[in-house]
């Protein structure tokens, strides 16, 4: 009871200095807020649509047509009736996952290279930047003609080799082996910087205390480089897993899916259903089977994650 | 220190670099070839490494006066608009980017205030949005209020992709500045805002150049926004896709079409390789 008294006596009596801190400190957060919500009003009307966009998933919604009936899951057990769909969910996920497997090894291979500071690896640093500031459509573009069966520069370089023609993009069989191959192409450069980064917080000392203890250079980068840059490159598949398994530009600048159904990933799936068949419930629908693997996917990338990083320190 | 390396390593890890260099370095010398040919020797087989160039490929891209006067048949592009619309969009998107994120920025990095750390992730989550699931909603709302296809709705939509990445790096950047030079100003009686506009932002400016040109090449590589939510103000990627028709292969005014696009995106690399490079990894590593 005493205390209670004390205390609100306090409170009524606050000393003058007190006084003018709080009122600062509330100035100064009526501030930060003023300053911080426009951006967070923005991202909130991006959060409400994509809110907006599951519900449309569940509705019978198409483009022009003025009644829209709920229909619950609906949508999606007709999805899951089709063979076309989970045609999809297997070319997403085989084009995600090979391509980032085939990035983070090349993609070390690269960093080990131009870490070696060899006089041309320090001249060239800047052409690792090269695939990853062009747009991925003139990317996708650029390859497009390469591969041109008939008169692309690919096929004339297999033939200097001895290889005949190569169907590349035109074929069912080819086609997501050459998609692979154009993501391999601009995203290996992701991972060869990041891990590039990695390899140069390495302490020179840890190396150099490996080498006189008679470690060489393939056990040294086994035993104690690798295991120290692994947090890098899995953060790396991470980035790059969720953006592949997202993939369209490159995917639709190429093929737009075909030939047949061969490469019609789930991005490229919800477009069609969409925007040329018009059925946007459909196609939303389509679009959060497509998040939910990306949220599947990644969150068992990043359990892996925080695993190996715990072990390294 | 590091140790020596003989003469035939060195050597043979140069050649490794060069051939590396030449593989990322090749499609795009290729493609600049590919624009200064005539439609036939792009057909020709073997492919023909000695020719005349020529700039006709760029004038069909803007000459739509005289459109279907080329050497190869008919074909009509009007190259100028798509461009315009990137370059008005790309900018527009930086402006708003800068305009609503900095300050945004700056109180994440400095001040205290309540879920600090909750709204930073849940503006670092936006880089993962799946696009699709937002534009596909969109697109019958910007029908309804009448944003389809104008600059405005466009510079608005790209901040799903621009905004967040000009938050989180610009929030680093200020990091990097040494909290006590605000501080020492602040105890010589400097108002908050003046701290704002006379310390911290001359000290930020290199940083937010390299963010700038960062978020205005994420803008320039956008496709799928403008492909959907936009016709005649479609960003200069959605006008590419167009230059492939089925069918006929204009691939040398493709090419044409393909350099300019990636003419910008290269003097980026010259003028602030550092600051893309800090901007390409963002979030993997700081």
């Amino acid at each position: 009871m005493i205390a209670t008294l004390q205390s609100s006596t306090s409170q009524l009596a606050p000393s003058k200095h007190e006084a003018a801190r709080g009122i600062e400190e509330a100035r100064l957060d009526w501030r930060s807020i003023a300053a911080i919500a426009p951006a967070i009003i923005i991202l909130l009307g991006f959060l409400f649509l994509f809110f907006y966009g599951v519900f449309q998933s569940l509705t019978d919604l198409k483009f022009g047509r003025p009644l829209v009936r709920f229909i619950g899951l609906d949508n999606y057990a007709a999805l899951i009736k089709t063979a076309d769909f989970w045609n999809s969910v297997r070319a997403t996920v085989v084009y995600a996952g090979s391509a980032v497997f085939v990035q983070a090894a090349l993609g070390l291979a690269l960093a080990k290279l131009f870490a070696t500071e060899v006089f041309l690896a320090r001249l060239m640093r800047p052409v690792i930047l090269l695939p990853l500031v062009l747009p991925p459509m003139s990317v996708a573009l650029m390859w497009t003609t390469m591969m041109d069966p008939q008169s692309g520069i690919m096929n004339y370089l297999l033939s200097l080799a001895g290889i005949s023609r190569f169907a590349w993009i035109s074929d069912p069989a080819t086609a997501m082996f050459s998609l692979v191959l154009i993501d391999v192409w601009t995203y290996t450069p992701f991972f060869a910087l990041i891990i590039f980064a990695g390899l140069q917080g390495i302490n020179d000392e840890i190396r150099e205390a490996a080498r006189v203890n008679g470690a060489k250079g393939w056990a040294i980068f086994l035993h104690i480089e690798l295991p120290l840059i692994a947090p890098y490159i899995l953060i790396a598949a991470v980035f790059r897993l969720i953006e592949s398994l997202n993939q369209f530009d490159i995917i639709f600048g190429t093929t737009q899916g075909g030939p047949g159904n061969s490469t019609a990933v789930l991005s490229v799936r919800a477009y069609i259903t969409a925007f040329q068949n018009l059925a946007f419930g459909r196609g939303a629908a389509v679009m959060v089977v497509n998040w939910m693997i990306v949220l599947v996917g990644t969150f068992a990338m990043v359990k892996l994650w925080r695993f190996v990083r715990q072990r390294v320190s | 220190m590091r140790f020596r390396r003989s003469t035939a390593t060195n050597l043979v890890l140069n050649l490794l670099v060069s051939l590396c260099a030449l593989i990322l370095a090749f499609p795009l010398v290729w493609i600049v070839t590919m624009s200064l040919k005539q439609q036939a020797e792009v057909m020709a087989w073997p492919p023909s490494f000695v020719f005349s160039p020529t700039l006709d490929n760029f004038r069909v891209l803007f000459d739509v006066a005289k459109a279907g006067a080329t050497s190869y048949g008919t074909i009509k592009v009007d190259f100028l608009t798509p461009i315009t619309n990137s370059v008005v969009i790309a900018l527009g998107s930086v402006l708003v980017s800068l305009a609503v994120g900095v300050p945004a920025a700056y109180v994440l990095a400095r001040r205290d205030i309540p879920f600090k750390e909750d709204i930073a992730f849940f503006i670092l989550g936006f880089r993962f949005a799946p696009v699709f699931l937002v534009v596909i909603p969109l697109f019958s709302v910007f029908q309804t209020v009448g944003l389809y296809d104008t600059y405005l709705g466009m510079i608005w939509v790209y901040q799903v992709v621009t905004l967040p990445m000009m938050v989180w790096l610009s929030r680093s950047y200020i990091e990097d500045i040494p909290k006590d030079i605000e501080e020492a100003a602040a105890m010589d009686g400097a108002r908050p805002f003046r701290v704002m506009l006379h310390i911290v932002l001359p000290l930020l400016k290199p940083g937010l150049i390299g963010a700038s040109l960062l978020i205005f090449l994420l803008a320039w590589h956008n496709f799928a926004l403008g492909l959907i939510l936009s016709s005649t103000k479609a960003p200069v990627t959605v006008a590419l896709l167009k230059l492939l028709n089925p069918g006929v292969q204009f691939y040398p005014v493709m090419a044409a079409g393909l350099v300019l696009t990636m003419i910008i995106p290269v003097i980026l690399i010259v003028i602030g390789q550092r600051h893309l490079e800090r901007g390409l990894t963002f979030g993997a590593v700081k």
